[in-house]
């Protein structure tokens, strides 16, 4: 007796956060695993009421769903793959200029913080002393 | 209003709970989305977790238990929860390479969810396709991203605070519209499986199974017929006898203050769903006789055919297990929805694989160097 609200509402959620993070981060390639998790939300919804009907037709198009995520994903890797070669980042924040008219452009006000030089490795003094060369290193060398 | 003002005096708990989730949530996220003057980790994870654990609770005391045994509930529980914390993790994770491994537990998770819902093919469907999707986003992750020093892609969000609040007010506005439509904490109504069949139908049903499977595996006439006697019975009084069938010796009338399933669903018969569970047990209830019948037939032959009579009691022990099985999903998910696409789906499928073609032709076309001979 699986109850049908407990995954309408999981589904919910998983799309509410799939939209906070698709709204807010400005990484191409987050945003798209973001948008990818809000159709998860989606079939979750579509299977639970296939289920609380005893039809298979929630499943049918939870895999329509699927197919148009796939041809999302590649359609949007191409148009990053694009816009990386032009502007040579993932940033969304370079693309402003093609804004709508009218709505001002926004300038990241706060510098971003430097990144902490990394230690460098301990140097060790060499010890013992060096072996006598052989007469083929030498020649080698 | 009046739909406002019922829920305002009935669920302010309820609804005092969704506000929390959301807010709580908002909190949580909103100190966890990076940001160049940084982060509050630990007070973020500290929000984040309490709004699971408040969603958690508006869940179980709303809706009760999802399932009645112990590994379900746990399962459910579990995958829940990891497909919203992992979820939490790829939305604040400012590597996108560790963002794609959260992402595949997410995907993990609700296949977990997939397969509690009845949908095993579709949860081996959907770990096969986005694992190749995962692998495709790794090979850009590392061609693409620059991993030296902090970038405005990872390092910074876009309104953090107004985004959050917008994603969380939207997912409290869904739970709030699915509180007010759902029958919230009678847990009569709310179940998934809406149940024809009472746990003593059931229970008749299974037990009439079992002597059919025994009568089938009779090796004289003798047996056979009383096996599937017994079996007769037990269909009969879940869904009555059917004219004349009571004549037959050994058989118990319909026993007293037991409705037979068509007479109980008989004030629902609007529904059509609930119209073919009474038309199924009608034909049931004809074929329990006609099982009779030819099992006495059978006695009266010089030489009967006990291969004839296994083929009945046979066709009959199908017929029971499909009419116990009603309101479910069939067993064979992967031959239930082949049928299902390629006979009422059909369109929907040619639809589909054409856009899957026109994506593929564009994305080539985009993707495309140009001045560069393929």
């Amino acid at each position: 007796m699986i109850t049908l609200w407990h995954f309408l509402a999981v589904g919910a959620a998983l799309f509410g956060l799939g939209l906070v993070g698709f709204l807010t981060r400005r990484n191409f390639i987050t945003m798209f695993l973001c948008a990818e998790m809000m159709l998860q939300g989606a079939v979750i919804n579509f299977l639970a009421f296939g289920m609380h009907h005893g039809h298979i037709g929630g499943q049918v198009f939870a895999l329509a769903i699927i197919t148009v995520a796939a041809c999302e994903a590649g359609l949007a890797l191409a148009l990053f793959l694009t816009m990386y070669r032009r502007g040579k980042s993932l940033d969304t924040g370079d693309w402003q200029a093609i804004r709508e008219a009218g709505v001002a452009a926004t300038f990241d006000s706060e510098a971003l913080p430097v990144p902490k030089p990394e230690a460098e490795d301990p140097h060790l003094s060499p010890a013992g002393a060096r072996p006598p060369m052989t007469a083929e290193e030498a020649a080698r060398v | 209003m009046t739909l406002l003002a019922d829920i305002a005096t009935d669920g302010n708990l309820a609804l005092g709970q969704i506000v929390a989730a959301a807010v709580l949530g908002a909190i949580g996220v909103y100190l966890l989305l990076p940001q160049p003057r940084g982060r509050h980790v630990p007070l973020g994870i500290f929000f984040s977790l309490s709004a699971l654990v408040t969603f958690g609770v508006f869940l179980f005391q709303t809706y009760a238990d999802p399932t009645a045994d112990v590994v379900g509930r746990v399962l459910f529980w579990g995958f829940a929860a990891g497909a919203l914390g992992f979820g939490t993790v790829l939305v604040a994770q400012k590597n996108p390479a560790r963002g794609a491994i959260a992402f595949a537990f997410v995907i993990l998770s609700c296949c977990g969810l997939f397969l509690l819902m009845a949908a095993p093919f579709l949860m081996a469907a959907t770990i096969i396709i986005y694992a190749g999707a995962i692998i495709v986003t790794f090979l850009f992750v590392l061609m693409l991203s620059d991993s030296n020093g902090p970038s405005d892609e990872n390092d910074r969000s876009r309104e953090p605070l107004l985004g959050s609040l917008g994603g969380f007010a939207f997912a409290g506005l869904v739970l709030f519209a699915l509180y007010a439509s759902s029958p919230a904490g009678d847990g009569s109504a709310n179940e998934l499986l809406q149940e024809p069949l009472t746990p003593g139908d059931r229970q008749d049903l299974t037990a009439a199974i079992q002597s059919l499977e025994a009568a089938e595996k009779a090796d004289n006439l003798k047996d056979m017929e009383e096996r599937a006697r017994a079996a007769r019975g037990h269909v009969g009084t879940v869904v009555g006898f059917a004219p004349g069938d009571s004549a037959h010796p050994g058989l118990a009338e319909q026993p007293a203050g037991r409705p037979t399933v068509a007479n109980r669903l008989q004030p629902m018969a609007t529904d059509p769903r609930v119209a073919t569970i009474i038309e199924r047990s009608e034909k049931l209830r004809s074929k329990n006789k006609d099982l009779g019948d030819t099992l006495e037939n059978l006695r009266f032959e010089a030489k009967p055919d006990l291969e004839k009579g296994r083929k009945a009691v046979r066709a009959m022990r199908d017929e029971v297990v499909l009419f116990t099985g009603h309101g479910h999903l069939p067993a064979r998910n992967v031959t239930a929805i082949g049928t299902a696409l390629y006979s009422e789906y059909l369109i929907a499928v040619e639809l589909a694989g054409t856009l899957l073609l026109v994506a593929t032709i564009g994305a080539v076309a985009i993707a495309g160097r140009k001045g560069v001979q393929a």
